[in-house]
């Protein structure tokens, strides 16, 4: 599965992980955009360590203790049930209750999910709160909406919204099928989905429809035809460039490598990328400091190197995936040199969690216990 | 609603109007996760903010600060939030908010809540004719910017009005005249003529379909090498049960190299099957791609001439896709 020698450049894994590493620290005032979705944030950072297998030897065991501690401050309880906020930027105390000091759905799909990298035991997890969540987010469309008050309602918070159903596995406060007809809803003639009904194909949003509907089973209300024609518009947006665009005739980013590759991932033909293009694309989209941009010569950060990461990681699952489509558990892990290596190998991911299949294993197995000690 | 610029603005913490609000300093916990260094000018007006939020006031000061917010973070969700709630409680006219927004949005296409909130007002107001003025706007500056593209959609679908959609295909049809690879506009020519009902005079579909794919046609002969027109003439085909097959005689001279100036056959105008240009870029894939695929539905021995296209796609016109044809052709072979 090693790329060619020659033409790729070398992955400079250690600066990846400083890049994110910095962003943990600190972020200049220029960025308080991130604040409303901070924890996505983490995410971003803390997930490019776990692919890049450098979090335990990257970070520090107390520096590991106090995320996890900050990220349990942001869970917070209402009349709504129990999720995650954002951050504390709302916030003057410790445990505020004031508005605005509400949970939101994607961030409670990425704090879950951070708290498995970081391997805790969910002991915490306020469980029928957040199943009591989803079920006050959903709208009568299917859809969901971003907090319980309000926000928007989007294929992106569907997919969220699924994702912690699969982890918690339990689905009692949802409506399945409503929500599987609002993803019908955003599908376009192209044979991508829309952010909402009557959008434009997106690579990131067809995503989040193919990935929610096999979350939750529900793979085969994808028509044969509906599935080929995905799969023409998925394979048609790798440019020359190797890069993946979003949209028909748009440049090249690299966070389509991932959202365009997992869901030919998902629909069973992963192996239809050209792997090495894709490679030699995100080798270019490396910053000489670290980090990955969304294209060449942009500015790298940990939004696009995260998803560059899982890109690769997902063409290493589907090379690897025998003919049944089954994935040797982690046995990639073993040939990960997780020092000053320029190697390309990544761990295998789990394309429907987004997360190492060592992570969603954790997430699966850890978040649904009960509390009952 | 005076414009401000966050580096002259005078700190809340210093305007004797102000000293009655008690400022909250943000809780960041023991060891903050990225914390952000935050401006002194941040700092000083969301503090303001949490003590605002925290009292529970509403008034008009409270559009002021957030106002200050919002210009120094677009994101900022909560200012967002508290600031329409505050507009609902004062009764405020939400047309001047409007005539706000149509200055921070353009400042800020990228951002979400700019168009959620511009949702929630018009949503209230019901004007959606001044929105469509704005979004020509706001379109020329990004024309393919996305929250634009979708606002625009939601507006149309929300209050459907005869009157809204009158202008919508001369609106299309102008952004493809400058650009014929906008696929947003390709996009939302789809939805206007077959995702939104139908509108007087368009009421016989077979005919709207055969207008479409005159149109789709006409561009394909301009630019053949464009993903987004054949895109969107598989999709009126689809869409109308229109076999591929009924295009192939204006297909085929695209899947052929160029013809040389001796070889060229003296040319009759057909205005149903406009020919590639002598400049065009042959062969086109796409059409070879179209024409394989109505080799493939007519099955049988067609099989085998779509396969010898589809080899000729991944050996030599579109090799990175070489995986993807090979798999065609295997999945054709297998079926029969
Ligand atoms: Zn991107």
């Amino acid at each position: 599965m090693s790329p060619p020698p020659g033409d790729l450049p070398p992955f400079t894994r250690f600066g990846h992980g400083t890049h994110c590493k910095r962003c943990l620290v600190g972020l200049p005032g220029s960025q308080v955009d991130i604040d409303p979705s901070k924890l996505a944030l983490a995410f971003y950072c803390i997930g490019s360590l776990d692919l890049l297998n450098q979090l335990l030897d990257k970070t520090k065991q107390d520096d590991r203790e106090s995320w996890r501690e900050w990220i349990w401050e942001q869970q917070v309880c209402g009349p709504y049930g129990a999720g995650f906020k954002p951050g504390p930027y709302m916030s003057s105390i410790k445990e505020d209750s004031t508005e605005g000091n509400v949970p939101q759905l994607i961030v409670t799909y990425t704090a879950l999910l951070t708290l498995a990298i970081l391997r805790d035991d969910f002991t915490r997890l306020d469980r029928t709160g957040i199943a009591q969540l989803l079920g006050v987010c959903q709208r009568e469309d299917g859809s969901f909406s971003t907090e319980p008050y309000g926000g928007d309602t989007d294929l992106r918070t569907v997919y969220c919204a699924f994702a912690i159903a699969n982890m918690l596995d339990n689905w009692s406060t949802i409506n399945i099928d409503q929500s599987v007809e609002f993803m019908r809803s955003c599908r376009t003639y192209e044979g991508g989905y829309g952010q909402f009904p009557f959008c434009e194909a997106q690579g990131g949003t067809t995503y989040c429809a193919l990935s929610a509907l096999h979350l939750s089973g529900r793979g085969d209300r994808i028509s044969p035809t509906e599935r080929k024609q995905t799969i023409r518009w998925l394979v048609q947006k790798q440019d020359i460039s190797g890069g993946f665009v979003g949209r028909t005739n748009k440049a090249a980013d690299a966070c389509y490598c991932f959202w365009c590759g997992a869901s030919l991932n998902i629909l069973g033909v992963g192996t239809l990328v050209d792997e090495d293009a894709l490679r030699s694309f995100i080798g270019s989209c490396q910053h000489k400091f670290g980090g990955i941009a969304k294209a060449p010569k942009e500015h790298p950060d940990p939004y696009h190197t995260y998803l560059s990461l899982a890109a690769l990681s997902t063409q290493a699952t589907a090379a690897r995936a025998g003919p049944d489509g089954n994935i040797g558990h982690s046995a990639a892990n073993a040939h990960v040199d997780p020092s000053r290596s320029t190697s390309w190998e990544l761990p295998p991911l789990d394309p429907l969690l987004n997360a190492t299949v060592d992570t969603a294993a954790w997430a699966r197995e850890h978040i649904p216990k009960s509390t009952n000690a | 609603m005076h414009q401000q610029d966050s580096s002259t603005l005078v700190l809340f913490s210093e305007r004797p109007e102000w000293a009655d609000v008690t400022p909250l300093e943000q809780y960041e916990g023991v060891n903050p996760l990225a914390p952000i260094y935050y401006s002194e000018e941040y700092k000083d007006a969301t503090s303001y903010f949490r003590g605002i939020v925290k009292a529970g006031e509403m008034s008009p000061r409270v559009l002021e600060l957030t106002e200050a917010i919002i210009r120094m973070n677009p994101a900022h969700y909560s200012a967002w939030q508290y600031r329409y709630k505050t507009l609902l409680e004062l009764n405020n006219p939400l047309d001047d908010e409007l005539a706000l927004m149509d200055e921070i949005a353009v400042k800020h296409l990228k951002t979400y809540q700019v168009w959620h909130h511009r949702r929630l007002l018009v949503a209230r107001t019901r004007e959606p004719a001044r929105e469509l003025a704005f979004l020509s706007r706001s379109l020329r500056a990004d024309t393919k910017n996305y929250h634009t593209w979708s606002y625009r959609q939601w507006l149309l679908a929300y209050f459907n009005e005869d009157t809204l959609w009158e202008r919508e295909l001369d609106f299309v049809g102008d952004l493809l005249e400058e650009d014929l690879r906008n696929n947003s506009a390709w996009h939302h020519r789809f939805f206007v003529v077959f995702q939104s009902g139908v509108r007087k005079g368009d009421e016989d579909r077979g005919a709207v379909a055969q207008r479409e794919i005159s149109f789709a046609k006409q561009y394909i002969a301009k630019a053949p090498n464009n993903a987004s027109v054949w895109n969107y003439l598989r999709g009126v085909l689809e869409h109308s049960k229109i076999p591929f097959s009924e295009l192939q005689i204006f297909v085929t001279p695209y899947t052929l190299p160029q013809r040389s100036e001796d070889d060229a056959p003296a040319e009759v105008i057909d205005l149903e099957n406009p020919l590639p240009s002598k400049l065009a870029q042959l062969p086109c894939v796409a059409a070879i791609e179209f024409l394989a695929d109505v080799h493939e539905a007519a099955g049988g021995d067609s099989i085998m001439k779509a396969t010898e296209l589809w080899k000729l796609l991944a050996d030599e016109h579109d090799t990175i896709r070489k995986k993807y044809w090979e798999y065609r052709i295997r999945e054709a072979l297998r079926t029969v």
